[in-house]
């Protein structure tokens, strides 16, 4: 059953075309990855599903129903669950703070204590934290707070954008295996990446993005070697 | 000398409770929506009117009309928010700073259409009428303005630390794109965040009333010491803001005393440019 | 300074005809209206407003800074002419001009400081400041007589400033608006004009293009006030009563900001048609209601406020102008120059002769945002001449090493020689403008409000001090990038690729040496990025040396001489093209090592 379904979205900043007629499909509990380089229009797709831009073109839809027209809050009561670039924590919170708030909406609110308990399952380290301010972690335990806010929402689709950024290669490759860990337990995933390699190792599918448009789709591991990706990448 | 000085502390702290009060909710709003409402001294002074009618036409208590006044101002902020603020969110500053203005204008000149530049008061039993410990005079109206002013901002911290509204209100001043992604309505945040600051403004009126007199343009008088503290506090500090009240009502208090009631104002308008300057992130605010 | 004054006198003499229209049609008004005292204090008093607004409207419309404390500046004026006179016996009319100064005086030590203050805390500090002023003058009896005010004596005499006919007034305020609004328009027309605007606008664009913001405004401070300070004095000799609660009150100041607001800010004649409308409306309700109804007029004025600000924030002039530049036929641009090779003389010359010679050394430059180092030990050179590529994965620092080289940051440590020239340590933008290197920004900064033509002025205007130079240079660098058929269009107007070839052609009629292009291909289609393509090879060959962001792969490796490639803020590579992209560690950087040659994953 496909889970998310864009179909010819279009999305613009101005009269800036962001992205492009992008058709793709996320299947329930698999791993979609969209690689690109920079500037691709990734983060713009993100933004578009969970609501935050307006699309000028195109639907989408979920779960069977049209969501391109609800605000932020209500796709997010959906189960559409996006972890921003660049983690965007509350700064002057607690790491429990950011984690409860992630559980805003209505369908988590009531089960707080559950749920923080399985993030902690996760993350071990942010149980002993709990009470630091979330603007004092180091990258990569921000990181884990964010992906741990997000799965406070008890999200039926989370999407993160970049986890790897900016952190050192054993810390993204905790990342990566709490990535395959989450899907495991079940929850489908929605990854944007420029880390081209790690991404195609844990997804079933992947989308080539390019200024914009999609150029490339196939299975992860297939991928791998395409000297079109590279193409998509370096120019060369 | 020292008894002197320990009155005017006394009394100094007190009145710092009460414009801490008056002041906290015009962080809050800049907090939250970035925007200085340059009213804050009319919406308090109609407040202290409302608080006037409620006691000549019902007698209420002006203690007790805080029951009224509370709800009412919330939605009165709430309102002006929908309206008038919200609209302006995206546009430049000029727009931002000129709606508000226009709307002091509007309400003190509404108030003395109304009341004429009469001085009103209420006179409560016990509005003369003070405690005595030892050698000292705490008087009364200032002792419960202090105690309510106290308690209101406590709930309000209170309200804003363990309360999910109260949360999505700090997350959405801290982070707006993430308060976005949690599920939190911005706008209708935006909208109870403004209706609570006024609402704060509204309480500090109503207990302000029997201390003061109110005349159409003593908003002005107050929204100058609401932007000192904001500013002292730093802009986005709720406990700055509560601290600086406390300072500022000290520095009234010998001000009056020392230099003159008279230039105590010159006083703190001079710390008020001071501060823009050399700290404008004041003590506890943060760049 | 000197030079300021010939461009002032040139400028003048080119706008002699409107003006001398205007001033004669105004001059008229006076005598033809019926001898009544009470319209001839009409006009007056329209005439009295539109000079305070149109002074206030050149720091707050021109330059955009909000002052809400112009009756400060008002007051000093009307006090110290009066004090003088009525102490000393000095005519008000040297009195007037020793107010003035002393009005320049206070707001250069209030300017300095509070300019560095966002929009809303300017307009608070203004505010305080002119509540001060109210208080001291109330408090200072000694001095100002306190709130019981001071009188002038009807003494009448050219000498004492003081008249029996009105109408003699009526003309003194109307040489000041007159003063007051050939100041404006000149400087609309000027260099200094377009600083305000640009500055006003977007202040790092502006300071990109060579305008010392902090100076801009000051000039334009010190100007306002001393119209709005003589204006006091003419205030004092008119109504011969002055007390603080009248002339130091804050609704002076929101009156000036309103009648600019609905007449048209950031116009030249919007505050007068503001006082047209405003003025006449403000005594009739005075006078008929003011008894009855006190405060109505500022009730209608709250509610006018609001309404404008949320419905029609452009004022009436400024919705006239925008009108009509809809129907406006584009006039014909200045003379068809063929297309002179841009680019300072000297870089086109050493071009031939030392192609090759180090332009820019970066030598181990680093910067810490917090706990976050964005860029350590960076060092890399570029080759005067050459095409430069620099690029990384997202977050690797790039633009922070822009933002370094241009002057908007300061490097924590480290070195960056320019030309032979250690600039390091220079403080603001225009600086480095000032040294040749010119830039373009990621997130476009186009000059909203204006046309495409002054946009490009504005950069024009680092190269000369004079209009029509700065206009012709512009209209050679718009046929250059392909823009002349936009020339008057409104830069907000534009399609996002014309957006990024009027930035980029803006920061070319600096003459810069060295030119920084920052993604400038970003959101571009196939053809658009052709065209752009072909725009930075003939900037090349004209001898400008570019260093070039860009994620636009293909682009980027067909245009550059050489690469540098960064990660994570330290340099991974320098070298030709097709060498930097078979690099391992760069492959690596972009995918992860997805594409190690043999040995299998990593």
């Amino acid at each position: 059953m496909q889970l998310l379904d864009l179909n010819n979205v279009t999305t613009k900043y101005g009269d800036m075309t962001a992205i492009r007629d992008v058709s793709l499909s996320v299947a329930e509990g698999h791993i979609i990855s969209i690689v690109g380089s920079n500037g691709a229009g990734k983060t713009t797709l993100l933004n578009t599903i969970s609501g935050v831009l307006p699309s000028a073109g195109g639907t989408i839809t979920f779960a069977g129903k049209e969501i391109g027209h609800l605000p932020p809050h209500k796709i997010v009561e959906e189960g559409i669950i996006q972890v921003p670039e660049g983690r965007l924590l509350f700064p002057d919170m607690t790491v429990l703070e950011n984690l409860e708030l992630g559980a805003f909406n209505r369908r988590s609110r009531k089960e707080i204590p559950a749920l923080l308990k399985a993030v902690y399952n996760y993350f071990p380290k942010l149980e002993d934290r709990a009470d630091q301010l979330a603007g004092t972690l180091s990258g990569g335990e921000q990181q884990m707070v964010a992906i741990g806010r997000g799965l406070m929402a008890r999200p039926k689709l989370l999407m993160m954008d970049e986890p790897s950024l900016g952190l050192s290669p054993l810390v993204v490759k905790t990342v990566f295996e709490t990535i395959s860990k989450i899907k495991s337990d079940g929850i489908t995933v929605l990854l944007v990446e420029q880390n081209v390699l790690q991404s195609l190792m844990i997804s079933d599918d992947v989308y080539v993005l390019e200024n914009g448009s999609i150029i490339l789709n196939g299975q992860g591991r297939e991928l791998l070697n395409d000297p079109r990706v590279r193409e998509a990448y370096l120019g060369i | 000398m020292v008894e002197v000085i320990i009155q005017l502390v006394i009394n100094g702290l007190l009145l710092g409770g009460l414009y801490a009060l008056l002041s906290i909710g015009l962080t809050l709003i800049f907090g939250v929506l970035e925007i200085v409402n340059f009213a804050h001294g009319e919406f308090l002074m109609v407040s202290m009117y409302l608080t006037f009618l409620l006691f000549s036409f019902f007698g209420m208590d002006p203690y007790l009309s805080l029951i009224v006044i509370l709800p009412v101002f919330f939605l009165f902020g709430y309102a002006i928010e929908k309206i008038i603020i919200k609209p302006l969110l995206n546009d430049p500053p000029l727009n931002q700073i000129f709606a508000t203005i226009g709307l002091g204008l509007i309400f003190s000149n509404v108030a003395l259409l109304l009341f004429k530049a009469d001085f009103r008061t209420v006179k409560t039993s016990y509005s003369d009428a003070n405690l005595i410990f030892g050698n000292f005079f705490v008087s009364v109206p200032r002792l419960i303005a202090f105690a309510i002013a106290i308690a209101l901002i406590a709930a309000l911290l209170l309200y804003l630390k363990k309360t999910f509204t109260g949360k999505a209100i700090r997350a959405l001043a801290q982070q707006r794109k993430a308060a976005m992604l949690m599920g939190i309505d911005v706008h209708r945040t935006y909208a109870i965040a403004f209706g609570i600051g006024i609402a704060c403004v509204g309480a500090a009126g109503a207990v302000l009333l029997p201390l003061f007199f109110v005349f159409p343009t003593v908003g002005s008088l107050f929204s100058l010491i609401a932007f000192v503290i904001v500013i002292l506090g730093g802009y986005n500090s709720l406990a700055g803001s509560l601290v600086a009240g406390l300072i500022i009502g000290l520095i009234e208090g010998f001000s009056g005393f020392f230099i003159s009631p008279h230039l105590k104002e010159v006083v703190y308008f001079v710390l008020f440019i001071f501060i823009l300057i050399f700290r404008p992130t004041g003590l506890f605010g943060k760049r | 300074m000197k030079e300021t004054l010939t461009t002032l006198i040139e400028s003048a003499k080119r706008f002699r005809k409107p003006l001398i229209a205007l001033a004669v049609v105004l001059a008229l008004v006076i005598p033809l209206l019926p001898r009544n005292p009470f319209y001839q204090d009409l006009i007056i008093m329209i005439f009295f407003w539109a000079t305070l607004a149109t002074a206030w409207n050149l720091l707050g419309g021109f330059a955009g800074q909000i002052s809400l404390g112009h009756a400060g500046f008002f007051g000093i004026g009307a006090y110290t002419s009066t004090i003088l006179y009525l102490t000393f016996g000095l005519s008000p009319w040297i009195g007037m001009f020793a107010g003035a100064g002393l009005s320049m005086i206070v707001a250069l030590l209030v300017g300095f400081p509070t300019f560095r203050l966002t929009s809303h805390f300017f307009a608070l500090a203004t505010l305080a400041f002119g509540e001060v002023l109210r208080l001291l003058a109330s408090y200072w009896r000694e001095l100002t007589n306190g709130g019981v005010g001071l009188l002038l004596p009807h003494t009448p005499g050219f000498r004492n400033f003081i008249f029996d006919n009105k109408a003699v007034y009526a003309y003194i305020i109307l040489v000041m608006l007159l003063a007051v609004l050939c100041v404006t328009y000149i400087f609309k027309k000027s260099r200094f004009g377009y600083s305000l605007f640009a500055l006003r606008e977007d202040p790092g664009a502006a300071e990109s293009l060579g305008v010392n913001t902090h100076r801009a405004k000051m000039y334009a401070l010190l100007i306002s006030v001393f119209f709005t300070s003589i204006a006091g004095t003419f205030y004092a000799q008119y109504v011969a009563f002055i007390e603080p609660d009248i002339v130091f009150t804050s609704h002076v100041s929101i009156q000036l900001a309103l009648l600019s607001i609905i007449g048209g800010i950031g116009t030249v004649f919007g505050p007068l048609v503001g006082s047209l409308f405003l003025t006449p409306l403000d005594i009739f309700l005075r006078g008929w209601l003011g008894g009855v109804f006190s405060g109505l007029n500022f009730i209608v004025y709250g509610v006018i406020l609001i309404l404008a600000v949320m419905f029609f924030p452009l004022g009436i002039a400024g919705w006239i102008r925008k009108k009509i530049a809809g129907f406006e036929k584009a006039p014909e641009l200045p003379e068809k120059t063929s297309a002179e090779p841009v680019g300072c003389p000297e870089a086109r010359a050493e071009h031939r002769a030392e192609a090759g010679a180090p332009l820019m050394t970066v030598d181990a430059i680093s910067k810490r945002f917090g706990g976050l180092e964005a860029v350590k030990d960076l060092s890399f050179m570029v080759r005067e001449g050459e095409i430069l590529g620099l690029i990384g994965p997202n977050g690797a620092g790039k633009t922070t090493v822009f933002n370094l080289i241009s002057g908007f940051i300061v490097p924590d440590r480290g070195t960056i020689v320019f030309n032979g020239k250690d600039i390091s340590s220079l403080k603001a933008p225009h600086c480095f403008c000032r040294e040749c290197i010119g830039r373009t920004f990621q997130l476009v900064k186009p000059f909203q409000h204006m046309t495409v033509l002054e946009n490009v002025m504005v950069g024009a205007f680092a190269c000369t001090r004079h209009t029509e130079e700065a206009e012709k240079a512009a209209s050679a660098i718009l046929q250059r990038i392909h823009l002349s058929h936009h020339a008057y269009t409104m830069a907000s107007n534009l399609t996002i690729a014309d957006r990024k070839r009027l930035e980029l052609g803006r920061a070319l009629a600096t003459q810069p040496k060295l030119l920084l292009l920052d993604e400038v291909m970003a959101g571009l289609n196939p053809k658009e990025t052709e065209d752009i393509i072909g725009i930075i090879r003939s900037i090349s060959r004209d001898g400008i040396t570019i260093i070039m962001i860009e994620h636009v792969m293909k682009a980027v490796m067909s245009l550059s001489d050489r690469i540098v490639v960064i990660n994570n803020g330290i340099k991974l590579v320098e070298g030709l093209p097709n060498e930097v992209v078979k690099d391992q560690r760069v492959v690596d950087a972009y995918l992860g090592g997805a594409y190690h040659a043999t040995a299998g994953l990593k």
